[in-house]
């Protein structure tokens, strides 16, 4: 039972979904991992379900809200909107990412 | 993790379904969409589907992400155990009614007998800072401690600075009058200081204040909120209020608050006036006790103290120059060492029942275990980890010990209730005793430490590695090995039992030889009463005199009573006031206690006058001075000063004046010697006794005493009438028979027996069923060899024989180990133990002997039931 690999750097994923849902308003799980492998353009290998743990805590966690929409085919769906708490948050996430890469790169630097 | 996400993931707990089909529908609407793409990129409906899957991802992996993520997982599996733990139970009612009801049992005594100790022995003084409070004494000897002088209690008030506050306090008893019945209440005369030593904040009104203890100061009054209760009727107008006290208006200045004060016999408190007449040091009546200063140590305090006391010696009389004085905390004073020896013995006692139900459960367990173990085989086979499955049956284990630890906070409520009555004669300075939260908390840590004891050992057959093994074998039963372990608990069982069973024997023979004990007065058919004569009616021995005699004359051949006697003090009760009898030559005054009685008295009582004459009705008041002596008396004056007949015999002994604190030394006449009637606790001797005509030295309060020929409680409304034709003012108090006086004289050194002795019965028979159940499965297990033996031609005697001896073996060897036991703990409980050593043959005897004998009757139903196995049928039953 190996954990299928999704090559996000670890932590990361977070930050993706808040950044996409930022960009592009309300998206249900399916529309939400599309976009991102889009904006990866393939470059990433993301196993799509493994959006919906990163959803899950997310949403305790009270940055994003899931309604129940319906999908395109017909369904019902789950669709995920940034809360007010969630804009604030991708601010506070795009700033330890920048610390963390600007320290990193003043490793490669040296 | 934040706040808000913990709570979310305990929310999360609540509802593991709905998530989970919430997951589900999302799952499928996300990859109809996938599909729905693959379809329109091109591809055939099959490869889509393949597609979609593919780009997801493992599902039942990501689901179990999701759970961790959402929810606290080791949390919902306990949840899962202990839904399934309940199921389980539900599913075999007959265990658990059995196994709740023996933790249910174990545990309500513990917690019962807990909420004892709580109340006496954690918090005994419900004061703020206790370990502050103490009591100073005089000590005439080491190890004598003895009330104190008035000068000298001033003089230590005045120089004493470790303490924040000395008191000083006399108990007395006031009459209260002009409300319906003349009613008796026991006061307490203080010193203005006492609420600074015992804070109290009024629930009504205020304490004392300086001054108010002054002689001619107003006369006030506080009430206790029982007395306020009882009396009172909670009348909130009270301080308006001036009730009758001894025929005085008094004041009522407040009410204290309900609790700490309702602990003490006290219902009132006034104030202690040192009248000038009484500032001597040579009589000793006030009790003190004192607060100390903070910062300041009990050893500071004996140490100045003891200072104090070298520099007072010069203001002594002679013959106290070489007593010492005694601080003690108040609290280790409070509980005797008698009470909390007896609460321990008690508290073991219980213990070991707990121990032995705990035992019976684990080996009922150990009994299911059998069937469980195919199950837990399989679980462990399709992947459940060692951890998880050990989890499970500890969690099984706790349901279990929850059960039975609420049935037991029950069964603790109905044992305190049914104790009820007995507790406060045991205790009576002690709380109110009663199941709080310090008794819950108990009670919740001892189902804890249940579930361990318990629950280890199933746990541990998740050990075994060979649960595997398990599934392929024919279900035989048990390995030896296990079968072994609960053999051992039997015996460890049979073993506890013993010890309790011991226990009980020797204090139940304790018992029997203070039943026996010779106390030297006749007892039965006695009714006592006890008179207190209030200054206000009867300022002068005179009047008290008038009344006693009166009393004596119209009791004497009233219809019911057959003798009526009048004393100071009760018989086989302590006499509190020593007196010192001078001999001519001697300078050193004798140490007696001394007694008043009249003519009726040592008659009624049936105490023979050994050499010279009784008390008679010409010793009256202006009569020379005579007193009769005990036995112990009449030993110790020819020892110190060889006076070998008493009779006739001048000495000087210090008469207590009739009103005031005090006396005088008069000259006396020894007219008569008595044999001894017990005034000691049981156990130790008599002391020298010397008894003055009631008439001659009459005191405000005393004792009426009267023989009736039948029931004693009968002929009350008659000496209630005969009293109330002389004085209808006067209360009645401590109406009970002499018998009852006898029990409660010697009730500390018996406290635990019915304790024990009820413990041990369940003990016995806790581990008799333990038996039972271990040798009923030997012989379950055994049908087969049983039968092919019969077949064999074994007589079923022979069956019969060596199931007995199976139990005989098992309980010979419990009793065994648990002679080692009782080698080692009975000698604790020795000093409780009156008559009787605690190595008493007969006794361990008679415990062994009966347990030996249960175990035989343990093994009798299993026996026969072995006896009428039919060969043909146990051979033929699949294994």
């Amino acid at each position: 039972m190996s954990k299928p690999k999704a090559l996000v750097p670890y932590g990361t994923l977070d930050l993706l979904i808040l950044k996409t849902l930022e960009t592009m308003g309300p998206l249900h799980g399916y529309g939400l991992a599309r976009r991102i492998e889009q904006v990866s353009k393939e470059a990433l290998q993301l196993s799509q379900g493994s959006i919906y743990p990163a959803l899950i805590g997310l949403e305790q966690e009270g940055w994003i809200r899931a309604d129940w929409g319906v999908s395109e085919t017909n369904r019902k769906v789950k669709v995920y909107a940034l809360t007010e708490a969630g804009r604030r948050q991708v601010a506070v996430e795009v700033e330890k990412w920048e610390q963390a890469t600007a320290l990193v790169a003043r490793f490669l630097e040296a | 993790m934040s706040l808000r996400r913990t709570a979310a993931r305990l929310l999360a707990l609540l509802r593991p379904g709905r998530l989970d089909r919430e997951l589900d529908d999302e799952i499928r609407a996300h990859l109809e969409m996938a599909e729905q793409d693959a379809l329109a990129a091109g591809m055939t409906p099959e490869q889509a589907r393949r597609a979609a899957r593919r780009q997801f991802g493992g599902i039942e992996p990501m689901k179990q992400e999701h759970r961790d993520s959402r929810s606290l997982r080791w949390i919902e599996s306990l949840l899962r155990d202990f839904r399934h733990g309940l199921a389980g139970l539900v599913r075999d009612p007959g265990f658990t009614v059995v196994a709740v009801s023996v933790l249910a049992l174990g545990i309500g005594a513990n917690v019962a007998v807990f909420s004892l100790v709580d109340a006496v022995l954690l918090q005994p003084l419900p004061f703020p800072e206790p370990d502050r409070i103490v009591r100073v004494w005089q000590a005439p000897r080491p190890g004598v401690t003895n009330a104190t002088s008035v000068l000298d209690f001033l003089d230590w008030r005045r120089l004493a600075d470790s303490f924040e506050a000395l008191a000083a306090e006399q108990t007395v008893s006031v009459a209260l009058t002009g409300a319906g019945e003349p009613q008796r209440l026991t006061a307490k005369a203080v010193t203005s200081d006492y609420f600074r030593v015992f804070p109290a904040t009024p629930l009504l009104g205020r304490t004392f204040l300086p001054g108010e203890d002054q002689p001619g100061a107003a006369r006030v009054a506080l009430l206790s909120h029982a007395a306020w209760q009882t009396y009172f009727g909670g009348d909130p107008d009270i301080l308006s209020r001036r009730p009758v006290l001894d025929g005085e208006p008094h004041q009522v200045i407040g009410v204290l608050p309900p609790g700490p004060f309702d602990r003490d016999r006290a219902e009132l408190w006034e104030p202690l006036a040192f009248e000038p007449g009484q500032q001597t040091r040579d009589f000793h009546w006030p009790e003190v006790h004192g607060r100390l200063r903070r910062g300041a140590t009990l050893a500071r305090a004996r140490e100045q103290m003891e200072t104090l006391n070298a520099a007072l010696v010069e203001l002594a009389p002679p013959w106290k120059r070489d007593w010492g004085v005694v601080v003690e905390p108040l609290q280790t004073l409070l509980v005797g060492d008698n009470l909390r020896q007896s609460i321990f013995v008690a508290f073991g006692a219980v213990a070991m029942v707990l121990l032995i139900a705990c035992a019976n459960v684990a080996n009922l367990l150990l009994a299911k275990g059998a069937a469980r173990r195919k199950e837990l085989a399989m679980r462990a086979a399709l992947g459940a980890g060692r951890g998880r499955l050990a989890a499970q049956l500890l969690t099984e284990s706790f349901v279990l010990c929850l059960l039975g630890g609420v049935a037991g906070v029950a069964v603790a409520a109905l044992l305190l209730q049914v104790a009820k009555p007995v507790l406060p004669a045991m205790a009576p300075f002690a709380a109110a005793i009663s199941l709080n939260l310090r008794a819950l908390g108990f009670a919740a840590a001892v189902a804890l430490g249940v579930t361990l004891l318990i629950g280890a050992l199933p746990a541990l057959q998740t050990n075994l590695g060979k649960l595997s093994l398990l599934l392929n074998q024919a279900s035989r039963g048990f390995s030896d090995g296990r079968s072994g372990v609960r053999r051992a608990i039997v015996v460890g069982e049979i073993a506890l039992s013993l010890v309790l069973l011991c226990g009980a024997v020797l204090f139940l023979r304790s018992l029997v030889a203070l039943q026996s004990l010779e106390t030297g007065v006749r007892i039965d058919h006695v009714i006592t009463l006890s008179m207190n004569l209030p200054l206000t009616t009867y300022p002068d021995a005179e009047a008290a005199g008038r009344f006693y005699a009166a009393v004596a004359e119209r009791l004497d051949g009233a219809p019911g009573v057959e003798k009526a006697a009048l004393a100071s003090h009760l018989p086989l009760r302590w006499i509190g006031n020593g007196e010192g009898l001078v001999l001519p030559g001697l300078e050193k005054p004798v140490n007696v206690r001394l007694k008043r009685v009249n003519p009726g008295y040592f008659d009624l009582l049936e105490v023979p006058v050994l050499s010279g004459r009784d008390v008679q009705e010409t010793d009256r008041l202006g009569a020379p001075h005579v007193i009769l002596i005990n036995e112990t008396l009449a030993a110790q004056l020819a020892d110190v000063a060889g006076v070998t007949d008493p009779i006739g015999k001048m000495v000087k002994l210090s008469y207590p004046f009739y009103e005031t604190k005090g006396g005088s030394l008069e000259d006396v006449e020894i007219v008569g010697v008595i044999r001894n009637e017990k005034v000691s606790s049981p156990g130790s001797a008599d002391p020298a006794v010397a008894y003055a005509p009631m008439a001659q030295l009459p005191r405000p309060s005393s004792s009426l005493l009267v023989r009736t020929p039948s029931d004693p409680y009968a002929v009350l409304p008659t000496i209630r009438a005969a009293i109330g034709e002389i004085d209808p003012n006067l209360p009645l108090g401590d109406i009970i028979t002499l018998q009852q006086v006898r029990d409660g004289t010697l009730s500390g050194a018996s406290r635990p027996t019915w304790v024990v002795g009820v413990f041990a019965a369940v003990a016995a028979l806790l581990a008799a069923v333990g038996l039972y159940g271990v040798l009923s499965q030997t012989v379950a297990q055994r049908r087969r060899e049983i039968g092919i033996r019969m077949a064999l031609g074994a007589r079923s005697q022979d069956v019969v024989a060596q199931v007995l001896r199976n139990a005989l073996r098992l309980a010979l060897i419990g009793v065994a180990v648990g002679l080692a036991g009782v080698v080692s703990l009975t000698r604790l409980v020795q000093s409780l133990l009156f008559g009787v050593s605690a190595l008493d043959p007969l006794a361990i005897a008679c415990a062994c002997v009966a347990m030996t004998l249960l175990g035989l009757l343990a093994g009798f139903v299993p026996a026969r039931r072995a006896s009428r196995v039919e060969p043909t049928v146990a051979l033929r039953e699949e294994g």
